[in-house]
């Protein structure tokens, strides 16, 4: 768990990688680590997050001032919450561009906010170009490709050779199993969750099997954020 | 010691953002540690002194003592720049009066550094206005600054005939003032402090205000880019060359 909170932003410039499933993830597991957790869904017109969970989400659209600054004022601000952020792909360019130009991580480091981005890696050029480009746009957040299992087995550790010898993992969840949480609303938290959606005990032991190795998988992101962090400090400090 | 330096900013039309620019200036000097002084011609009720109310002076450039206190002072005065935001309309006649007094001359033998900042409008009646100005300043360090600040769609000239103004002056150089987000802008002007101040979040008694950290941030990005500009065409080593040229990070 970290000491102090974060921010992070679920990125591909693809659709259907799976940055929702990714956000609900993030954010239960943080709800489970008893953060106070706020999520902010930016997938114009479909809000899918918002439906999953709707008592954490907030929908957010970047397109004018007013809303980048209802956004972007409130993810800096000090309220204490750990932010999640599922990012359209629609929204990626206009996201990271307003980012960039307003030095968004620099001032959440300020607040002592990290930011990290998880970014599901797919073989297409225009990935790997958009991963290269916040590489070299945004040196103070931390980086973390993620390998969706789902989405086949390779992990094109080649195409993206900024990525450095970690990878996150998003296991993929067995066919007979995704039917019971792809109904909105649904909390991977939810204490009642077996009874409530009517999975089966072996289904319900597996799912929380899946779960247990995905949590691993973020708290392993975690230490790497804190240590990204204590690197930058000390190298501040020498 | 380093000779004064002059930087008139002016436009023979009104709405075209000298004082904006003016404003950029003072910060950027300010930045770069060399102290500034401002006179504001808008008399008797100044834009500029409403946002750098400690270094500004309203004056009434048409009057002789008002001349005298700008000009006799240069070499005197603890600050070694001094930028004079011309009133609307008043560009030409400063620069007569500025030839009446041999300032001109001065600047031209090298005791003084002048430098114009010619802030241009979108209609080609300004463009003659080039012309006519560059008659009269002679060899003073001249800039064409074309505002952006406020427009995406903006000089409706024709290139040919801009670069036809352009080249009859001697070592011009066009500057060029990027947009800056109009609500950000709006807030700055409400807020009424200097571009850095709203950056840091301060307010005008230099206590902390509640900007709204996106706004402050679009003014940051724009601001930097303004000072590329002023770097690009090494401002501070004209006005001040022992001054070194390190300062690239704005406030806040």
């Amino acid at each position: 768990m970290s000491f102090r909170n974060s921010i992070t932003i679920v990125a591909s410039p693809r659709p259907r990688v799976g940055k929702t499933l990714l956000a609900r993830l993030l954010t239960d597991f943080y709800r489970q680590e008893n953060h106070q957790v706020a999520a902010f869904d930016l997938n114009s017109g479909e809000w899918t997050l918002a439906q999953f969970l709707p008592q954490q989400t907030t929908t957010a659209t970047i397109r004018d001032i007013n809303g980048q600054m209802a956004l972007f004022d409130r993810l800096v601000s000090d309220d204490g919450t750990t932010k999640v952020i599922d990012l359209g792909h629609e929204s990626f360019e206009s996201f990271f561009s307003v980012a960039h130009q307003i030095g968004f991580v620099e001032e959440a480091r300020r607040r002592s906010v990290a930011v990290a981005i998880l970014f599901p890696v797919t073989p297409d050029q225009i990935s790997v170009e958009a991963y290269r480009k916040l590489c070299g746009r945004f040196v103070h957040a931390t980086l973390a490709l993620v390998h969706n299992e789902l989405l086949g087995p390779a992990q094109h550790r080649d195409k993206y050779p900024l990525s450095g010898a970690t990878m996150m993992r998003l296991p993929a969840l067995a066919p007979g199993l995704r039917k019971y949480i792809e109904t909105p609303p649904f909390s991977f938290t939810d204490s009642n969750m077996a009874n409530a959606v009517g999975i089966p005990l072996d289904a319900h032991i597996e799912l929380q099997r899946w779960l247990r190795r995905i949590y691993l998988e973020f708290r392993e992101l975690d230490l790497r954020i804190l240590l990204a962090d204590l690197q930058s400090a000390m190298r501040a400090r020498s | 010691m380093a000779r004064p330096a002059v930087i008139l900013v002016g436009a023979d039309k009104g709405g075209v953002g000298k004082t904006t620019v003016s404003r950029t200036l003072l910060d950027y000097f300010g930045a770069h540690q060399t102290p500034t002084r401002a006179f504001d011609t808008e008399w008797p009720r100044g834009t500029l002194k409403r946002f750098h109310p400690e270094q500004t002076e309203v004056v009434d450039v048409t009057s002789v003592t008002d001349q005298m206190k700008i000009f006799d002072t240069l070499g005197s005065a603890e600050a070694k720049v001094t930028v004079i935001d011309t009133r609307a309309g008043l560009l030409s006649s400063t620069l007569q009066a500025l030839g009446e007094i041999g300032f001109i001359e001065s600047a031209k033998k090298g005791q003084i550094t002048f430098a114009v900042f010619h802030i241009l409008g979108s209609s080609i009646a300004s463009l003659e206005e080039i012309a006519e100005t560059a008659r009269v300043i002679g060899d003073a360090n001249y800039f064409l600054v074309k505002n952006f600040i406020n427009n995406t769609t903006f000089f409706e000239w024709d290139p040919a005939t801009y670069n036809a103004y352009f080249k009859k002056i001697k070592g011009a150089e066009e500057i060029t003032i990027p947009k800056l987000n109009e609500m950000a802008y709006e807030q700055v002007e409400l807020a009424s402090v200097p571009f850095v101040s709203f950056i840091g979040n301060k307010s005008a008694k230099g206590e902390a205000a509640s900007n709204s950290f996106v706004l402050r941030g679009y003014v940051r990005h724009w601001l930097g880019n303004v000072w590329s500009e002023y770097d690009r065409v090494k401002l501070i080593d004209m006005v001040s060359p022992k001054v070194e040229n390190n300062v690239r990070q704005v406030a806040g």
